[in-house]
């Protein structure tokens, strides 16, 4: 077996080992293992002394009123109107310590939206701008000239004799 | 034309096999919540009987006070009783029922605690030992010895980073599987272990002689 503190199994094969839900074949084996390695019989005999602590914290006795509170602020939300029942959807998801950094930001990304809409120029009188800026005077003089061009040409009267 | 009678048999037939075969699966609280879903309030009532000393002793430990502890298991049970006529037997029932304690009790800490919880942690562990020990038969060296030791492992234990606490308490205290843990704390089951992992380590820094 490769010694499990080298290994990424290790986390899994320690804690369940000391949990007593590893499997007994692994658990054999680990044993085996440990049996030669230093560094795994501290280990477990550190884990399973956390465990044996953690294992001595007892939690106190429930208030017998629990149910009878419990069954009273039931009553109490079946007996209110249905329209505020519909208050606790409305109440925001996280908690307003997180959102509440977040408000100013907010604020002002609404203030640039808005003012971005207002100054925002109009897109068609942009076209024509940029229509109108890309006309070359050269090419208007060319232009002009290919239209004399095709002018017919025009044979003066034969003055009378 | 279909016969939306006839078309609406099948569906209900499906959905009551469909959870016979899920409450076979997830066992007696899945048929018990069930019966809740249905209307009768019983069920809720043998779920109450059995989850409620879990679900409190669970939050007392991440929250460290018997009455917030208490408070916070009457919202979670609240909140399965609210939510009984979209129930649906997909998962474990304590899965579930976790899963909703450990939302509540993390919203708490990130929360409550700086605005709520003006407690001490000495007034806490008072509160706590006076409930706890009422009467072991030790002697006051013993008593007091025990009490140092308990306050270590309040203290190691509120150390750690919220995820990894909720995770501990519900490896130790609980046994849910690593993949119920996953479940309530909304990770992978990869991410437990390793949450897992560094939970016990620096427990086992703090609490160990050995290591």
């Amino acid at each position: 077996m490769i010694c499990p503190i080298l290994t990424k199994e290790s986390a899994e094969i320690l804690v369940d080992y000391c949990a007593g839900t590893l499997d007994p074949g692994r658990a054999a084996e680990f044993e085996k293992h440990s049996e030669e390695c230093a560094d795994c019989r501290r280990l477990i005999e550190a884990q399973r002394e956390v465990w044996e602590r953690l294992g001595g914290w007892k939690p106190g006795a429930v208030s017998p009123d629990f149910d009878s509170r419990l069954y009273a602020r039931i009553a109490q939300e079946e007996a209110a109107p249905r329209w505020s029942q519909w208050r606790r959807f409305l109440q925001p998801a996280a908690p307003y310590s997180i959102w509440k950094p977040v408000l100013p930001l907010a604020a002002a990304c609404a203030v640039l939206a808005i003012g971005f809409l207002i100054r925002m120029p109009n897109s068609r009188d942009g076209a024509k701008q940029v229509s109108a800026e890309n006309v070359d005077i050269e090419q208007v003089e060319k232009t002009l000239e290919d239209l004399d061009m095709l002018t017919p040409l025009t044979v003066p009267p034969a003055r009378p004799m | 034309m279909d016969d939306p009678l006839n078309s609406a048999q099948p569906s209900a037939n499906t959905r009551v096999k469909r959870d016979m075969e899920a409450v076979g699966a997830l066992g007696r609280d899945a048929e018990l919540m069930l019966r809740v879903r249905d209307g009768d309030d019983t069920g809720f009532t043998m779920l109450l009987e059995r989850h409620r000393a879990p679900v409190i002793h669970f939050l007392h430990r991440m929250v460290q006070n018997q009455a917030i502890a208490e408070e916070l298991a009457q919202e979670v049970f609240l909140r399965v009783y609210r939510s009984r006529a979209t129930y649906e037997p997909t998962a474990k029932f304590t899965t579930w029922l976790f899963r909703i304690a450990t939302h509540v009790a993390l919203n708490w800490l990130r929360d409550g605690r700086k605005e709520k919880g003006q407690e001490s942690l000495n007034q806490k562990l008072l509160d706590g030992l006076e409930r706890q020990v009422p009467d072991s038969g030790r002697n006051i060296e013993e008593e007091m010895l025990y009490e140092g030791k308990l306050c270590e492992v309040r203290q190691a234990i509120e150390s750690l980073p919220v995820k990894q606490r909720a995770a501990v308490l519900m490896h130790k205290y609980e046994e849910l599987e690593y993949s119920q843990i996953a479940q309530a704390l909304g990770c992978s089951g990869a991410a437990v272990k390793s949450l897992l992992f560094r939970a016990y380590e620096s427990l086992r820094a703090r609490l160990s002689h050995m290591a």
